[in-house]
């Protein structure tokens, strides 16, 4: 039996439980491992089960939806639907994505996690991202 | 009567001397602590300390109301218990205090399964519905044996067993226990239905409503028995057995549960908890949260529906003028 993708929360990571929420259901999204037409559960029940607040999640939703990642109708949830990735032609964002993925790499290597570990992450995510 | 009395203060007694074992391992006087540290000698301290307080207040209590001159019974049944109460609570605010530097910080990850199934209540919850129907197969037998109920008869007692409010067998008289027990059940029945679908998801989930639907039972068969006391003299110490006939699998189930190994603990934060009993936290938004002290689980108050419950609790209690009139 499929297993319903799982998202996990940090409450004492200090990074803000929306930015928590939203960046880790987009990467599922990304991913694939949530697939147009799947539907996210309800604001009150992922809220409970986080342990945040109502709004907490529905603005991780709103962010989503403003990306195009969901449609949010009254009384129907999130529901997950097809994007179309835009296309970027200038390469003024490379720099800014590479600035902040070595800022995560010195911040997984200052907390001790070794560099071959480091390296085998990161080559385990360029697969999924050759193959999404 | 005095046995009676000194039966319940030592049945409370036990269950308060119990009280470090009826939580979670990885709590003992709500600090959360690793598991191994029961057995550590500063826990085995506490522990100790703890069940001395307890046990002298038992044992100054029975005295108390072994001793107590007929007129002053009353008074002495209802001090002596608060006094255990009272002593119950300093002895776990000192522990509690004491082991406060052994505390660790159970601010753990969530993880969450994105499902959407319904939220579907366990089959045994059906079960609910029996303590409604104890009590209206009661009023139905007292309206058969309608000439069996005397004319007046009592319907509370004191500490000494002399009935101190009577009623008469007209339709209030009759039925208002009844009726008050059944809104009493109905608010307990909400109550299960508040903690089932306003908790997170988790084994003791099942626990917890299973645990509500006994209290439930025993509020039904309490009343049921206390209406047909006066028509069958039932003797107060069968009232009691049954209370102790499910209240005491009711405690030893729940500790069986609470303390399986595997289950993480309910990562609620500590800041969230006041006085290390009441649970209050805006950014949850669970209705229900595990307790941090005994068995079971409580209000997150900073939940609006935590208020409508209590009031509807009220309201039930303040009806009790009218019924029990």
């Amino acid at each position: 039996m499929a297993h319903d993708p799982r998202i996990r929360f940090d409450p004492a990571s200090g990074i803000p439980a929306v930015r928590q929420i939203a960046d880790r259901l987009r990467v599922l999204l990304v991913e694939g491992q949530l697939q147009p037409g799947a539907a996210l559960p309800s604001v009150r029940r992922l809220a409970m089960e986080l342990g945040v607040h109502f709004n907490t999640v529905a603005e991780a939703y709103r962010e989503l939806a403003a990306e195009g990642w969901l449609d949010l109708k009254h009384g129907r949830g999130a529901v997950v639907i097809p994007r179309t990735v835009p296309a970027r032609q200038d390469d003024a964002w490379s720099e800014d994505f590479r600035l902040r993925m070595r800022s995560l790499v010195a911040q997984m290597r200052s907390q001790g996690i070794p560099a071959e570990r480091i390296a085998e992450e990161l080559r385990a995510i360029a697969k999924v991202v050759t193959r999404t | 009567m005095r046995l009676i009395l000194c039966a319940v203060y030592v049945f409370v007694g036990a269950v308060l001397f119990a009280l470090p074992n009826l939580t979670r391992r990885e709590l003992l006087f709500a600090v959360p602590i690793l598991p191994d540290f029961r057995e550590s000698p500063a826990g085995r301290r506490a522990i100790a300390s703890f069940r001395a307080a307890i046990t002298a207040a038992v044992l100054a209590g029975v005295g108390v109301l072994l001793a107590s001159p007929a007129n002053l019974l009353n008074a002495t049944a209802t001090a002596v218990p608060l006094l255990l109460l009272f002593v119950a609570g300093i002895s776990f605010y000192r522990q509690n205090r004491k082991l406060a530097p052994a505390a660790i910080q159970y601010t753990r990850p969530r993880e969450v399964e994105l499902t959407t199934a319904p939220e579907e209540l366990p089959r045994f919850a059906w079960l609910a519905a029996g303590p409604f129907a104890i009590l209206a197969a009661v009023a139905a037998w007292l309206h058969l044996h309608w000439d069996k109920i005397p004319g007046r008869f009592p319907v509370h007692f004191d500490a000494s067993g002399n009935p101190n409010r009577w009623a008469e067998r007209t339709l209030h008289g009759v039925y208002g226990p009844l009726v008050w027990g059944a809104e009493l059940c109905a608010w307990v029945l909400v109550m299960a239905l508040a903690g089932w679908f306003g908790s997170r998801r988790s084994r003791f989930r099942t626990t917890m409503l299973g645990a509500v639907i006994a209290v439930e039972y025993l509020l039904g068969v309490l009343f049921s028995l206390n209406a047909v006391q006066a028509p069958l003299g039932i003797p107060a110490w069968v009232i009691l057995l049954a209370t102790m006939a499910i209240l005491i699998p009711l405690i030893i189930v729940m500790r069986n549960k609470i303390r399986e190994p595997g289950g993480p603990m309910d990562a609620t934060p500590k800041e969230g908890w006041k006085g290390r009993v009441f649970y209050y936290n805006p950014n949850d938004a669970a209705l229900v949260v595990e307790r941090r002290v005994g068995l079971g689980w409580t209000f997150n108050f900073a939940n609006p529906w935590s208020w409508v419950l209590l009031l509807g609790l009220a309201l039930v209690i303040a009806s009790a003028r009218f019924a029990l009139a």
